[in-house]
């Protein structure tokens, strides 16, 4: 049996730093950190990372202190892969973006997140990471359960090349360092032409909240580009588009209307048809899609999955050593 | 009923032999070892059938519903216990205690309802067949560890039958239960490495502490506060035992009851 209770002095600070029952303590207040988070359902990060660096710190040590650390290779490198690991996962934590986006089809992501988080330290280059949505197919299973999710997506390299790719489900498009995922959220887009009184032609979407969750919701209040005017606008249809006795696929309606209510004046808009206000002249145009992204930036992934490789693989061979040194039903 | 579940309810029969068996071998002191053995193997062709045929007929393998991950941690679960029966003799007299655990979790199958579920795109990827495979290893070579674990708690409390006492004493059986801990750690870490990289792909984040994970976690950060406990302080064999059971227990709610008791996208697949 290996034991790594018994550490030669070198300064009773580094004894006391390196001792693997400070280990036992920090480690059990990992845990308690862990489970108070989750009764509490609190931020992880401090009851994490307060045990997680002393835990570092005392590991540290004993790789100092602990001579069974410099005779024994495997366990060794087990213990700085641990230690990179507790690096790694704070450096990604403090340079982390996760956030959400919306594209219509046709529309090309200018940088702009309508939701997002991101690390102390993250410094965005989302406008380098320019892409445009060129429409989507989900399929659909009985029960209006969503299968697979096929979009394809365009952007430029870094030589000026057009690219272009299917993602969706569990492919991303990956952009310097930005992953953009497909999520659930998909829609309806409406689109408009803006035609102001004596300004420049402007055309535009409004994404509808999402479809199929929000089927019996499919309106929205906007505002006129330029202008203090408010609409609200609802997308009308009588079909069945995703029918729970069958495997069907997302699509858009055959017939339909765009209810769009300005003050006390109500109006219904086929494709095509365009309302007069004083302010211009407002062109519904025709019913398109829209998809929701999610993007995550973590420079450290790579770096993170080699760390855990060497970790486990050298764990098994410190294992490895420990067992067939003797066999299996042989003495402790 | 179909041949689907005829083969199960045969392979569960056989099960029962099998463990039945081995217990009544151990109260009258005597080693039908072989014909165990060979009762166990053929119930896990028979139940080998019957889930090939469910993944045929369903298009996903049996990762889904709570019937389907019962159905396949027994097969998996047996098919590592058979493994070390074979290549182990020391374990054998562990099916005692490994065969009442697998009971339990036979009669639970056939309380649940075997209706198929939805099999979401994000499962689409090796990286799940990959997170399961160390999933089920872990889980199966933990199990071992309980088996002979619970052969020192069952002569701790007092139990004086033949078969006990004729075992090697505590300490060796204690050895023999930590390294099968020690192989179960290898194998937990790469189901959250695994794991992790799967959630990458299907959710865009490898750890989110979700119900399944701070609880996998948990589970990987008692077997580390063991193996740390165990080179620290010279623990004695029954308190040894007490640990692997609770980090069985911790593993058993990880796998078997957080994923059908949380609404997070992230369900049971192991």
């Amino acid at each position: 049996m290996q034991t790594f209770a018994v550490i030669p002095a070198r300064g009773d600070w580094l004894a006391a730093a390196a001792s693997s029952r400070v280990t036992l303590v920090l480690l059990a207040l990992l845990a308690a950190g862990i489970g108070a988070t989750y009764a509490l359902d609190a931020d992880v990060t401090f009851a994490l990372s307060a045990p997680l660096g002393l835990l570092a710190l005392n590991l540290a040590a004993a790789i100092a202190a602990n001579p069974v650390f410099r005779r024994n290779t495997a366990l060794l490198v087990f213990h700085l892969a641990l230690l990179a690991l507790v690096v790694l996962a704070a450096a990604g934590r403090l340079t982390y973006l996760k956030g959400q986006l919306e594209l219509a089809e046709g529309e090309v992501f200018n940088g702009q997140l309508t939701q997002s988080e991101a690390g102390r330290w993250h410094r965005s280059q989302l406008e380098r990471a320019q892409f445009a949505n060129e429409g989507f197919t989900i399929r659909y299973e009985k029960g209006v359960n969503r299968a697979e999710t096929r979009n394809g997506v365009r952007w430029l390299d870094d030589n000026g090349a057009l690219q272009r790719a299917v993602i969706g489900d569990i492919n991303p498009l990956v952009l310097h360092g930005y992953r953009f995922y497909t999520s659930s959220n998909k829609g309806f887009a409406p689109v408009f032409v803006w035609h102001p009184t004596g300004g420049a032609l402007r055309r535009g979407t409004i994404n509808l909240p999402s479809y199929p969750v929000h089927e019996y919701r499919q309106a929205l209040e906007w505002q006129l580009p330029g202008t203090n005017t408010t609409l609200w606008t609802m997308l009308q249809f009588d079909e069945v588009l995703l029918d729970p006795e069958q495997v069907s696929q997302f699509r858009l309606p055959e017939k339909h209307n765009l209810v769009v209510r300005i003050g006390e004046a109500r109006h219904e808009l086929a494709p095509g048809e365009s309302i007069s206000l004083p302010q211009g002249m407002l062109v519904y145009e025709r019913l398109s899609t829209w998809m929701g992204y999610t993007v995550f930036y973590d420079w450290t992934l790579p770096w993170l999955f080699a760390a855990c490789l060497l970790a486990v693989a050298s764990m098994a061979w410190h294992f490895w050593q420990k067992c067939a040194a003797q066999p299996w039903d042989g003495d402790a | 009923m179909n041949a689907e579940l005829q083969l199960l309810w045969l392979a569960l029969m056989l099960y029962t032999l099998a463990g039945s068996t081995a217990i009544a071998a151990a109260v009258l002191a005597k080693r039908p070892e072989r014909i165990i053995l060979a009762v166990i193997v053929i119930g896990l062709a028979a139940h080998t059938v019957s889930l090939g045929l469910r993944w045929e007929r369903l298009g996903h393998g049996p990762f889904i519903t709570l019937f389907e991950i019962l159905s396949s941690n027994v097969w998996s679960l047996l098919a590592i216990y058979a493994l070390a029966y074979w290549r182990v003799p020391a374990v054998r007299p562990a099916a005692v205690v490994v065969m009442p655990v697998l009971f339990l979790m036979m009669a639970w199958l056939l309380v649940t309802s075997s209706v198929a579920g939805h099999f979401p795109p994000t499962y689409r990827t090796v990286w799940l067949y990959v997170h399961l495979l160390f999933g089920k290893v872990f889980l199966g070579t933990v199990l071992v560890a309980v088996g002979v674990a619970g052969l020192i708690l069952l002569r701790q409390a007092g139990l004086r039958v033949a078969s006990l006492t004729q075992l090697p004493d505590d300490v060796r059986l204690e050895y023999l239960a930590f390294r099968f801990i020690m192989v179960g750690f290898i194998f937990e870490s790469l189901m959250l490495v695994a794991g992790a990289i799967w959630a990458q792909d299907a959710w865009g984040r490898y750890w989110a502490w979700d119900p399944l994970e701070t609880w996998a976690f948990a589970t990987w950060l008692l077997l580390a506060f063991f193996i740390h406990l165990r080179v620290t302080v010279r623990l004695e064999p029954w308190r040894s035992a007490a640990l692997i059971w609770a980090v069985f227990v911790l593993a058993f709610l990880t796998f078997f009851g957080v994923p059908f008791v949380s609404t997070a996208p992230h369900k049971g697949a192991v």
